[in-house]
């Protein structure tokens, strides 16, 4: 890792030099920028002969690519030529009607990495483990993130943002005497850091001032991304949503004790949280309206990154979200969803060009540059290498990417299970009616939940999800707490 | 010469019966061959209303025979009949809002005034814009601390300041019919100028040379002659607002939980989230039967219309 940073150092001082020296000895920048990886891939794209693309991707993912796209053109004449701008939570209907038509119209969609087991199974998607062993890549996520890329072995994506969700608190507030003051005089006991759950509901309450327009909890209720907080309860309580026999398990006290956790921070929460998604919630983070909450790392780079515009930059103390000692034991889980990737389509005729292409764009230092940008700041980390990495450290801060390290370490899916949008929409819908107050109780609402999976599980298939729950039980962290 | 009076008109009239012909076919051809482009799709949809496939079993045409299994779970399923009913609702009460939002604003527009191009320009303006924008724009505007909030709290008594126009479950389905009526009565504004202009001015006339007054004149006269031109306001506009979908989705995606989960969105759930292709589409079939009936309904109340108008415009004729 050092020998890696001593030679960026050497290129940035390159860099500088060639800037400097005038356009003529700019040509050659590109070419010092490529190290061993991104060379090994510019070989094998070179053999494969060049190829105009066909992409879909949001636009605001995109912005971070053109240059390298440009870049890699000019190596090997493989380019994304044409990149169709649709949202996330619109792609994976457009990659499943791809999987019905089988058009090969597209060669990538850039699709939330849950999806990877039901366009597996639509049979839509190219396993790349054959193309990367060709070009001699190897992927290399943080803990056991590479896990989500994969497929019963075999890996279908490569990553381009991580996602994941670090615990956020308001560090001025957090640190400030007279507050720490108050908290101990009215509990008892020292305002520390929170451990569990039920501590930073504590925290959460002391700290929910309405009237000043300060609300404790800032996490999402609304129906498009309920569950993805329940998930996090669940697993930290020592709850699966699945038995090995591929019956739900979400009318067990981990199930009910994660719905009450979840619907506990209303308490804590804005009025209108119900129908706020993120375009609302981000501001008023970004604003320090919000207290406490676990919410996606881009977040913390939209607050530190130099060049951002915040009025709450180093105002916010990041790090590990609080866990449970429900099961008995504290476990710590954080969740990363959607964490994006790039995934090839198995029916176009230039897959082994996409194949390159996507994993040009995810080396160490390409992926390094596109998420160290400090104002496109979509991506965020996954690789080792960026937790150390200096522009990436300087746009999340050294505090802020420990905390993204650490969340990843314990980091979990939802369930990674062909049907995942199905088993999702009912729980969203169910949690966000009993958020709304039309549904009342665990155990009726988990109780709706399981029955309503139940059908779902007889639609995918029994067998079929039996054989995939092993690999998404081999998904979750191996340690309760990163050490 | 009397044989060529007669050869000359028949001449032209088998030259005109052809040009009709012509003319018929050729606004028949694209609907003949739009109809030949549908009729696979139909047949596709009727396959998949019959056989149960999800996109994750093998191949469509692999898919079991199920019979009529998917219908019968559509029309067994409370939440089908909960998001039609919600659908009913939407499209009831904001055809209604429109309708009279939009007479109102037509009847003050009919008669020439200085500035009226103006006026008709802002009025059909929120026609013109893209429901997805009127949906971020509401978002905006209808925040509990928004300016909607902070307006109304001039006029109207107690704390509006933490009203939530989305997030409450019992309000979300009026607020976005409140926003329908605000996109679309502009659509009803143009039908019923056009329906108001073009009414015969003698009538008006001659009550007026009789002494009625303007209430007697409108309840009396304009309104039963306008009555077909009303009915087909409401036709068109309830059949649009049953398949309004971008400004819910893009607003709540058909929540709080279920609160505003019309029969669009559950469809596109069905189909596009659930990938239940089969169900969707015996689901669409469903919907398709009732719509079929509702627009029967709505011919026969139109035709009934025309042949009372038509009556009494055989009458006063008679009478003159």
């Amino acid at each position: 890792m050092s020998e890696k940073r001593i030679k960026r150092r050497s290129l940035l001082k390159a860099g500088l030099a060639t800037a400097v020296a005038g356009p003529a000895v700019l040509g050659g920048a590109g070419k010092s920028h490529a190290g061993p990886e991104e060379d090994a891939v510019i070989k094998a794209g070179k053999k494969l002969g060049g190829a105009k693309l066909n992409g879909m991707m949001w636009g605001l993912y995109w912005r971070n690519y053109p240059d390298l796209n440009k870049e890699f053109n000019k190596a090997t004449g493989i380019s994304m030529d044409k990149v169709s701008d649709v949202p996330n939570l619109q792609i994976p209907q457009r990659a499943m009607a791809e999987a019905i038509t089988r058009s090969g119209k597209f060669d990538i969609f850039h699709v939330e990495s849950m999806m990877i087991p039901s366009l597996a199974a639509a049979g839509m998607l190219e396993p790349l483990d054959d193309h990367m062993k060709s070009v001699g890549f190897d992927l290399k996520m943080v803990g056991n993130f590479e896990t989500f890329m994969q497929y019963q072995g075999k890996t279908y994506a490569m990553p381009t943002d991580g996602n994941v969700c670090p615990q956020f608190i308001r560090k001025d507030l957090f640190d400030n005497p007279d507050e720490r003051k108050a908290f101990a005089d009215k509990h008892g006991k020292p305002l520390k850091w929170p451990v569990t759950w039920e501590d930073e509901l504590e925290v959460m309450k002391f700290f929910h001032r309405p009237d000043k327009e300060l609300y404790g909890f800032g996490g999402l209720r609304d129906k498009a991304n309920s569950s993805f907080w329940y998930w996090m309860y669940l697993y930290s309580a020592g709850g699966f949503p699945f038995d090995d026999d591929a019956n739900p398990t979400l009318n067990t006290p981990a199930a009910e004790y994660a719905f009450d956790t979840w619907l506990a921070r209303k308490q804590v929460s804005h009025p209108e949280a119900a129908a706020w998604g993120s375009p609302q919630m981000i501001p008023r983070i970004r604003n320090g309206k919000i207290f406490s909450c676990q919410y996606w790392d881009g977040i913390i780079a939209l607050i530190e990154s130099p060049t951002a515009k915040t009025k709450t930059r180093g105002q916010w103390h990041y790090g590990l979200v609080p866990g449970s000692k429900f099961s008995g034991r504290l476990i710590h889980r954080a969740f990363s969803a959607p964490v994006m990737a790039m995934v090839v389509n198995r029916h176009s005729p230039r897959k082994k060009q996409a194949a390159a292409w996507a994993m040009y764009m995810s080396t160490y230092k390409n992926s390094a540059e596109v998420v160290g940008h400090p104002l496109f700041t979509f991506h965020d980390p996954w690789h080792p290498g960026h937790m150390t990495d200096p522009q990436v450290t300087k746009v999340y801060t050294k505090a802020g990417i420990k905390s993204v390290e650490d969340n990843l370490l314990v980091t979990c899916p939802p369930p990674y299970v062909t049907g995942y949008q199905e088993f999702k929409e009912v729980v969203d819908r169910n949690l966000s009616e009993a958020y709304a107050g039309r549904k009342k109780g665990a155990k009726k609402v988990m109780g709706d939940i399981q029955n309503e999976w139940a059908k779902i599980i007889r639609k995918v298939g029994k067998r079929k999800l039996k054989r995939e729950i092993p690999f998404y039980k081999g998904m979750m962290p191996k340690v309760d707490k990163p050490s | 010469m009397a044989t060529a009076t007669i050869a000359q008109p028949k001449g032209r009239r088998s030259t005109r019966a052809r040009g009709v012909r012509v003319f018929k076919w050729s606004v028949l051809s694209p609907l003949i061959l739009l109809f030949a482009f549908l009729i696979p799709v139909f047949l596709l949809q009727i396959y998949f209303s019959f056989h149960s496939w999800t996109v994750y079993l093998s191949t469509w045409f692999d898919a079991e025979y199920v019979g009529l299994e998917l219908f019968q779970e559509v029309l067994t399923e409370g939440r089908f009949w909960r998001a039609m009913g919600r659908s009913l609702l939407f499209a009831g009460l904001s055809t209604l809002g429109c309708f009279i939002s939009g007479f109102i604003l037509a009847l003050l527009m009919y008669k020439p005034f200085r500035g009226q191009a103006f006026f008709y320009i802002l009025f059909i303006l929120p026609m013109l814009t893209v429901p997805v924008v009127i949906a971020y724009t509401a978002d905006m505007l209808l925040y509990e601390k928004g300016p909607i909030n902070g307006f109304l709290s001039y006029f109207l008594p107690g704390d509006l300041s933490k009203f939530t126009w989305l997030a409450n479950p019992d309000v979300a389905i009026f607020t976005i019919i409140l926003l329908e009526i605000w996109n679309w009565t502009p659509f009803v504004f143009i039908i019923m100028l056009a329906g108001l202009s073009s009414l015969p001015t003698e009538p008006v006339e001659a009550a007026r040379i009789l002494g009625a007054n303007r209430l007697q004149i409108f309840r009396e006269i304009q309104l039963p002659l306008l009555r077909p031109v009303i009915f087909l306001a409401l036709i068109l506009r309830f059949l649009e607002a049953m398949a309004e979908f971008p400004k819910t989705w893009g607003l709540i995606q058909g929540g709080p939980g279920t609160a505003t989960e019309t029969i669009p969105i559950y469809l596109y759930f069905t189909t596009w989230v659930s990938f239940d292709i089969s169900k969707g589409a015996a689901m669409s079939y469903v919907v398709m039967v009732i719509m079929i009936f509702i627009v029967l309904t709505a011919i026969y109340v139109l035709r009934r219309e025309k042949r009372a108008l038509d009556a009494l415009h055989e009458t006063s004729r008679a009478e003159a």
